[in-house]
């Protein structure tokens, strides 16, 4: 089943990440479950590729790491959105929209 | 905290963190295999298998903060080399600028470096002094004693405190025959010490020892590199074999390598100083032939060691009262390397003022151009910073370009220096530069270049790019690209720095200026006698003590005479013991029943009777010295104009009687006689062209048996045609006589007294012109850029009626403000100025008026001509079109 899961599109990955922060300070782990939940199952986001995102994002400024307390009191290292990520977040979703409407228009022509 | 230990702590804590954030992840994953009815052990082997390696993760995080900044790097210097291949012109106007500055600096500075601080390869010798003797009462003051008698150099040697060695040396030709025939070299007697002085090891075999100069000891010499290559092809099995040179055999004990020529000479004789030692021959009875050199003590000044030496001469000159000390004397230590280099180093530090003024110039104009480039990008800083683009990242940007400029400025700057040093080191001078004084680009120089680029680049692609980012950047992105806000105080700033660059230019091209009036003046200068068509070769008759053969040695040149004057083209010949105008031997001279300041002196003369036949010097009174008086040596002298003055007053020269000093020295001269003055002649110059003449005596030659002379002959055509047939003329009547040099006087005045001008001429010339093309550049983009903030201006103007002319001698005008300001500047600065470059100017004023209006007139034409197409620009505005600009 792992096989078939959608590599994740590099670059899309960062701002599948932005999205998921958006809604509020969350730690590397919820976000790996978030993703995969809200795309029912469809993305399965390794480790090995999260992690080194989320430290190039908080370095770029655009997250931002504050350590808090779970509900379960552990502490966690969690994720929150800066302004410029924010704007970034925006540009990448407007180009996202572009790139994925002038594909669906190519493929609707060709059918 | 703050230091590296701070740091390191921080990273410590980084990498905690990192550990924590990710085994934290780890838990949770365990905590929900577990939840979901896994046992423990399997969920945690789960768990670990789908994070993979921890470290390897770890790493990855690591890299992705250091990927972020090579991806920014990288992207930086890609937007630099687009935005700078957009305005290809500005890029390569600013390369080429600073491209100059740099490499003729770097050519510059590496000379002097090289030639004043780093000539010679001998060890310790910026502690080498030579010793000068300078004599108080002379008539000149300015007279110096360099030599030494052997007892003055012993006493030197034992009494003195400051010296940890001391060498003695002379030079004289070196008669070497080989069965098939006679050539002279140039012969260094040296102490035996004098190799181990100067600390530069042998090529080949051995270096002179003390036993060397032992009564007892076998006669050994060493040659010179070069001798070994031109006359004897560099053959190795030479040393160690036996060479007859002044008729003895001696055998050749080393060959000193390329790099060295010490002591000027190419063979070395060892100089014993004891009677009986070997090299104690001299020619003259008790000379004091000996130059000394010595190395100072470590820490011991120049004037200490002079005051040293002053007590023990003034010791010496008590003992031994006579002629060899003056009443008053001053002892001087002067460095060797002041010696040689002597005055041509205030010609290169001269040459260094005027580099820096072009380095200065160049900075100024990339400046320059870099605020202009930065004014028209105000507005693209500003689009680009509020599409998100942080303020460290703009200036990071804008750095990098600096940088790039600078890079591409600095190698193209160092391929001009290693060209631009190859054409300098052709023209250098060969007198003032020690032989082996090797001239290379200098790394830490061109290092120094390379830092004011890079600084000049970042100091004026920073300053603007500070103001722009600086400022309230969305307001600026809405208003107009051209013209508004800042850009007014950069217009003025701009052309602040271009009356700036003006007035460097006229200060070079004064400079320039006097150096090319000063070099005609030298090179037209009145000899009082016409260097053309003169040609002059040195001769020495074969024997290996030609002052004891004087009847061989008259049969010989008149023999030779005979045979040039004969030759076609030969229009008159003589012989002469100096070269006119390059001076000769001199004297003392005692007038009989005169009484003479002390010290009075003449430059004496012996010539044939054809010798003012040949130069054209003309007869004012009396007669000239005749074929008789030749035939029977009579004592009778032809004196010049100012030798009269100064010795005679207002009497009649004629009759008077004239002893020289120098004769009683001089075995197979006349000793204690007076010579009775027959005729005066015309003044010439006869030291040089740039010495007015000074006293001169001519005497028949037959007078003494000295046998080194100069042939000289005037030639109805170019004088070097001829000398192959003057030297097979010469060896015709003896196959040993040796000829030393030859050429035409033309040539030997371009070579002995042109080329140190030349050189500084050419070099200043080359600076003053490219400072010039800079400038021209400058101006030419103040103006276009003036034009361009205007155009709205010049449109309303020509729709409201304004003509092209107007239009035109507007912008021509403002051009010509500009200029007229920075000229003014510049022409002050230069009166202020040129007082400097005295020294290197003769024949006309430091503020020759000539001069100064040239360069004026020189630079309104150029102002002209870089305002010229900008104005014309402006008069071709369409109003419609430039209405229509914002």
């Amino acid at each position: 089943m792992g096989q078939e899961k959608a590599e994740l599109l590099k670059g899309t990955l960062d701002m599948l990440i932005l999205k998921v922060v958006a809604f509020g300070p969350i730690h590397g782990y919820a976000i790996s479950q978030r993703i995969q939940q809200i795309s029912r199952d469809f993305f399965q986001v390794p480790e090995g590729s999260l992690y080194p995102a989320l430290h190039r994002l908080e370095d770029r400024g655009w997250l931002q790491a504050k350590w808090e307390e779970t509900d379960s009191g552990r502490d966690a290292k969690f994720y929150a959105l800066t302004r410029a990520g924010r704007k970034q977040l925006g540009a990448e979703m407007g180009n996202w929209e572009r790139l994925s409407e002038a594909v669906a228009l190519i493929l609707r022509a060709a059918e | 905290m703050n230091g590296w230990l701070g740091r390191l702590f921080r990273k410590r804590l980084a990498e905690k963190r990192l550990d924590a954030e990710l085994r934290f992840h780890l838990e949770q994953r365990v905590r929900d295999f577990v939840a979901s009815g896994m046992t423990r052990e399997e969920a945690r082997r789960r768990a670990h298998l789908a994070f993979g390696g921890l470290e390897q993760v770890k790493q990855d995080c690591r890299d992705a903060r250091i990927e972020n900044h090579i991806q920014d790097f990288l992207r930086d210097f890609h937007y630099a080399f687009r935005s700078l291949a957009k305005d290809r012109r500005f890029a390569l106007i600013a390369v080429f600028a600073l491209a100059l500055g740099i490499g003729a600096t770097t050519v510059m500075f590496s000379v002097l470096y090289n030639v004043v601080v780093d000539p010679f390869p001998y060890r310790d010798f910026q502690r080498a002094v030579i010793l000068e003797m300078w004599d108080l009462t002379g008539p000149r003051e300015t007279e110096a004693r360099f030599h030494y008698t052997i007892p003055e150099f012993l006493a030197i040697r034992e009494q003195n405190h400051v010296f940890e060695d001391m060498i003695g040396n002379y030079t004289l030709d070196v008669l070497y025959t080989d069965g098939k025939g006679g050539r002279l070299f140039r012969g260094g007697y040296v102490t035996p010490n004098g190799f181990d002085f100067l600390g530069v090891p042998p090529f080949l075999g051995r270096i002179f020892r003390e036993d060397d100069v032992k009564p007892e000891a076998p006669f050994v010499f060493m040659m010179n590199y070069r001798l070994w290559q031109t006359e004897f092809h560099g053959d190795p099995k030479l040393v160690g074999t036996t060479f007859f040179l002044n008729g003895k055999p001696r055998t050749l004990v080393g060959i000193m390598p390329q790099r060295f020529n010490g002591y000027n000479a190419g063979v070395w004789l060892p100089l014993g100083l004891t009677p009986g030692a070997d090299g104690t021959v001299f020619p003259v009875k008790d000379p004091d032939v000996i130059w000394a050199m010595a190395r100072l003590k470590k820490g011991v000044s120049l004037q200490a060691a002079a005051a040293d030496l002053d007590a023990i001469l003034r010791r010496l000159a008590q003992a031994n009262p006579g002629d060899l000390y003056p009443a008053q004397f001053k002892i001087r230590t002067r460095t060797l390397l002041d010696f040689v280099v002597g005055d041509f180093k205030k010609t290169l530090y001269a040459l260094l003022a005027a580099v820096s003024m072009l380095l200065l110039i160049a900075c100024i104009n990339v400046g320059n151009l870099l605020l202009a480039r930065a004014t028209v990008r105000e507005r693209e800083i500003a689009v680009r910073a509020s599409l998100g683009a942080g303020r460290t990242r703009l200036i990071r940007q804008l750095l990098v370009e600096s940088f790039v400029l600078a890079v591409a400025a600095c190698l193209t700057g160092c391929f001009f220096a290693y060209f631009g040093l190859k054409g300098l080191v052709a023209i250098i001078p060969r007198g003032p530069v020690p032989e082996e004084t090797v001239i290379g680009l200098n790394p830490a120089v061109l290092l120094f270049a390379l830092a004011i680029a890079v600084l000049t680049t970042l100091i004026c692609g920073l300053t603007p790019a500070l103001h722009a980012v600086r400022g309230n950047l969305q307001v600026r992105a809405a208003g107009s690209g051209k013209g508004a806000g800042g850009s007014f105080c950069h217009g003025k700033l701009r052309a602040g720095l271009v009356i700036a660059e003006v007035a460097l230019s006229i200060v070079l091209l004064t400079g320039a200026g006097l150096m090319m009036r000063s070099f005609i003046a030298l090179t037209h200068v009145d000899l009082g006698f016409d260097p053309q068509h003169m040609l002059y070769a040195r001769v020495i008759p074969a024997g290996p003590d030609h002052f004891e053969m004087a009847a061989q040695n008259q049969l010989f040149f008149e023999q030779v005479l005979q045979r040039v004057k004969a030759l076609p083209g030969v229009v008159t010949v003589t012989e002469s013991l100096g070269l006119p105008p390059l001076g000769g031997a001199g004297s003392y001279i005692t007038v009989f029943g005169k009484s003479l300041p002390q010290h009075a002196d003449s430059m004496v003369e012996l010539c044939g009777e054809s010798y003012f036949q040949t130069l054209g010097i003309r007869l004012l009174h009396g007669r000239l010295i005749s074929e008789t008086d030749i035939g029977s040596q009579r004592r009778v002298a032809v004196v010049n104009q100012v030798f009269a003055r100064a010795y005679f007053g207002n009497d009649n020269p004629l009759g008077q009687k004239i002893r020289f000093d120098a004769f009683d020295q001089v075995s197979g001269a006349p000793h204690n006689t007076y010579f009775e003055v027959i005729g005066m002649v015309a003044d010439f110059k006869n030291r040089g062209p740039q010495e007015s003449p000074t006293p001169e005596a001519f005497l028949p030659y037959s007078i003494t048996g000295i046998g080194e002379r100069f042939i000289v002959a005037r030639t109805s055509v170019a004088p070097k045609s001829l000398l192959p047939s003057v030297q097979r003329e010469i060896w015709a009547v003896d196959p040993n006589a040796a000829i030393t040099s030859n050429g035409s006087i033309q040539s030997l005045l371009a070579e002995e007294v042109y080329t140190r001008p030349q050189f500084g001429l050419i070099t200043i010339g080359i600076f003053a012109g490219l400072g010039l093309v800079l400038v021209l550049i400058g101006i030419f983009g103040v103006m276009a850029y003036t034009v361009a903030l205007q155009t709205h201006e010049i449109g309303v103007r020509m729709a409201l009626g304004a003509q092209h002319s107007n239009v035109l001698t507007m912008v021509l005008w403002k051009g010509l403000r500009l200029i007229s300001v920075g000229m003014l500047i510049g022409v002050l600065t230069s009166l202020g100025l040129t007082r400097f470059l005295a020294g290197q100017i003769q024949g006309v004023s430091a503020t020759d008026p000539l001069t100064f209006f040239a360069v004026v007139a020189l630079f309104l034409a150029v102002g002209l001509i870089a305002s010229l197409l900008p104005a014309c620009r402006a008069a071709s505005i369409d109003p419609l079109v430039a209405l229509r600009y914002e």
